[in-house]
């Protein structure tokens, strides 16, 4: 019966662990692949102050720099305006990013996430790609025409007509919220200024990182040069979220399983009055006794844990290969920019700390039923026989 | 050549001493030498089982002492009692007196264990006991899949283990057909003589007092009358 509760008890741990790593590194994996990528590069006063004319200044040295750094996967320069789209019907605030299609292919994947239309494949002028969402709202479609309002170089405003070429669905909520995409080529012609506020980077490794950054800084000193989890507190935040559930998990099991080793251990105490009465009279220590019962339920622990732990790790094996699909209940979770079909999987070391903590739990919850054991007064118990 | 190893003296035991007090002992002077097989008789209630608690340190006196050898085990702390009991009393209770997770020949290996003896003495001594109970094929069986005569059988070898100074049983017999009384009784007797171990044991059977030599009736807690055959 402890065996029992032992086993299903880590396993769901196991399983319940792997889950939410998987949960969280596919939206830090969505959230870097389809928005913030490894490292943002920006103009030192455009983060305080987002306004066009704030462009990296050594842009090209920085661009020769990045393609030839091996440990560069790929990068975007985008020119970042803010602005209006308006159709015929409605209008809406956004961001229009100037990009080069072939590099934001490469950093965001932007062109596979086309729903219709395709990918700033017409030669035509001023192509523009919106979201689902905002084409939704602006009760548009593909070839609409629209308008995009902004402020020029100079600080007058100014309006363009773009033809909507694509339409996109991201995974990342907020770029689907306000984000559109035009070549840099046509928004710097009506900015009148061509420069580049934003470079996105994707490195090969993520432990070359802090490598690329260093190379920048030491090369760059007017940048500010930000790692994703900085431009995004939220990733430090779901980490701690993370942990914190995890311990949570893990005491409210370890409870349960606790009252349950206590209670199975003092029935079995109890069970036993006579044998633990006949052998306290034939001069067994209490203090033997006490750890008879003890080295009893860690046995038990220690022969049901590991049936757990393979069970827990048998299941992650099948649904890493296979994912878990939640497609069912996918619409509500891609709000939050969250994947349908998971991995679980869990680090090593998860295994071997699990173990610990059941191997303690059961020896915390034999102290109970062990000091039982020793309280029983061998007169009693042999009456009985 | 005989000695005392167990001395009584003015030995008495009250049950509820607060409410409804009961002499279940009373003013008992018992010497047994080195050597007896002593049966304690009389009626049900007359204080056969509170005389030999006192006498194997289970229960403590009301009154007077009991001496084990040269030890006066009222002076034992609780600890210092239970090794007394592990190192130089015997016990064979009425039933429930083997670990049911054991084999009979473990079950002997374990109170040794217990005794701190070496591996080699244990295997041994048990090996030797089993052949002397007549269990040598029943052995590696476990209590469950003895019959009562054989259980008690074990109980005695794992109570003459470790040469105890006397081996006390009450009512060992109480369970047992008649068959398994004798040869239980013949095994007791026998090693008495061969291992030269005292035996003390209540009964009620006729035919288990028949084998005594030394027969002490007991009526109301009271020592009634003492024969030596
Ligand atoms: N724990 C106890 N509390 C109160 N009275 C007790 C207790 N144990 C025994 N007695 C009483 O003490 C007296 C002697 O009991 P004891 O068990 O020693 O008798 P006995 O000769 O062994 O009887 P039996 O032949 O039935 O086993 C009895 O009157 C019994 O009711
Ligand atoms: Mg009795």
């Amino acid at each position: 019966m402890v065996m029992g509760a032992i086993i299903v008890g880590v396993w769901a741990l196991i399983f319940l662990f792997s889950f939410l790593n998987s949960f969280n590194e596919a939206y830090l994996r969505n959230a870097i692949n389809y928005e913030y990528s490894h490292i943002q590069v920006h103009h030192r006063s455009y983060l305080t102050e987002p306004d066009v004319k704030f462009s990296i200044t050594d842009k090209e040295k920085m661009i020769s720099a990045l393609s030839s750094n091996s440990m560069v996967q790929a990068y975007s320069a985008r020119q970042l305006v803010s602005g209006m789209i308006a159709s015929s019907k409605a209008n809406s605030g956004v961001m229009i990013y100037g990009v080069s299609p072939a590099d934001e292919a490469q950093v965001t994947a932007l062109d596979q996430q086309l729903v219709e239309g395709d990918y700033f494949a017409e030669i035509k002028r001023n192509p523009v790609l919106i979201s689902k969402k905002t084409a939704d709202k602006l009760k548009i479609g593909l070839r609409s025409k629209v308008v995009l309002t902004f402020q020029n170089i100079e600080g007058e405003i100014t309006s363009g007509a773009f033809r909507v070429t694509g339409i996109f669905d991201s995974k990342s909520p907020k770029i689907n919220e306000s984000v559109i995409y035009v070549r840099q080529s046509d928004i710097s012609r009506l900015v009148g200024f061509e420069g580049v506020n934003e470079i996105a980077i994707l490195a090969s490794q993520l432990r070359e990182i802090p490598q690329i950054e260093e190379d920048l800084r030491r090369e760059f000193g007017e940048v500010t040069i930000r790692r994703y989890n900085i431009v995004a507190p939220e990733f430090d935040l779901l980490e701690q979220q993370s942990t914190v559930s995890k311990q949570m998990l893990t005491t409210i099991i370890m409870l349960a399983l606790l009252f349950g080793i206590i209670n199975t251990m003092l029935m079995a105490v109890l069970e036993r009055t006579k044998e633990i009465g006949m052998l306290r009279s034939v001069g067994m220590q209490k203090l033997r006794v006490f750890g008879m019962i003890i080295w009893e339920t860690l046995l038990l622990s220690l022969v049901a844990a590991p049936v757990g732990l393979m069970m827990g790790f048998v299941t992650n094996l099948y649904f890493g290969e296979r994912g878990m699909d939640l497609s069912r209940y996918a619409e509500s979770l891609k709000e939050y920019g969250y994947d349908s079909i998971y991995y679980p999987s869990l680090d090593n070391s998860a295994y071997y700390i699990l173990m610990l903590v059941v191997v303690v739990t059961a020896l915390i919850g034999a102290i109970y039923p062990a000091w039982k054991a020793i309280q029983l007064n061998p007169l009693e118990a042999i009456r009985k026989l | 050549m005989s000695m005392p190893v167990i001395e009584t003296i003015k030995l008495k035991k009250v049950y509820n001493p607060d409410k409804i007090p009961v002499v279940a002992i009373d003013s008992v002077d018992l010497t047994i030498e080195q050597g007896e097989f002593t049966a304690i008789v009389g009626p049900s209630g007359c204080g056969k089982t509170t005389l030999l608690n006192l006498i194997g340190g289970l229960d403590v006196p009301t009154e007077g002492s009991v001496k084990v050898a040269d030890t006066q085990i009222g002076q034992l702390r609780e600890a210092q009692l239970t090794d007394f009991r592990l190192k130089h009393i015997g016990f064979v209770f009425q039933s429930y007196n083997l670990i049911p997770v054991l084999t009979a020949r473990e079950n002997v290996e374990f109170i040794m264990l217990l005794q701190n003896s070496d591996k080699k003495e244990r295997e041994g001594r048990s090996a030797e006991l089993m052949e002397k109970m007549g269990m040598k094929e029943a052995m590696d069986r476990r209590p469950a899949e003895l019959s009562g005569g054989q259980q008690q059988r074990v109980a005695v070898a794992r109570a003459l283990a470790s040469r105890p100074k006397f081996i006390l049983a009450d009512e060992p017999t109480a369970n047992l057909d008649s068959k398994s009384t004798e040869s239980l009784l013949d095994i007791m007797s026998r090693m008495n003589q061969e291992e030269n171990a005292t035996f003390i044991f209540s009964t009620h059977d006729h035919r288990v007092i028949d084998k005594a030599r030394r027969v002490i009736t007991l009526e109301d807690g009271k020592i009634t009358s003492d024969e030596r055959r």
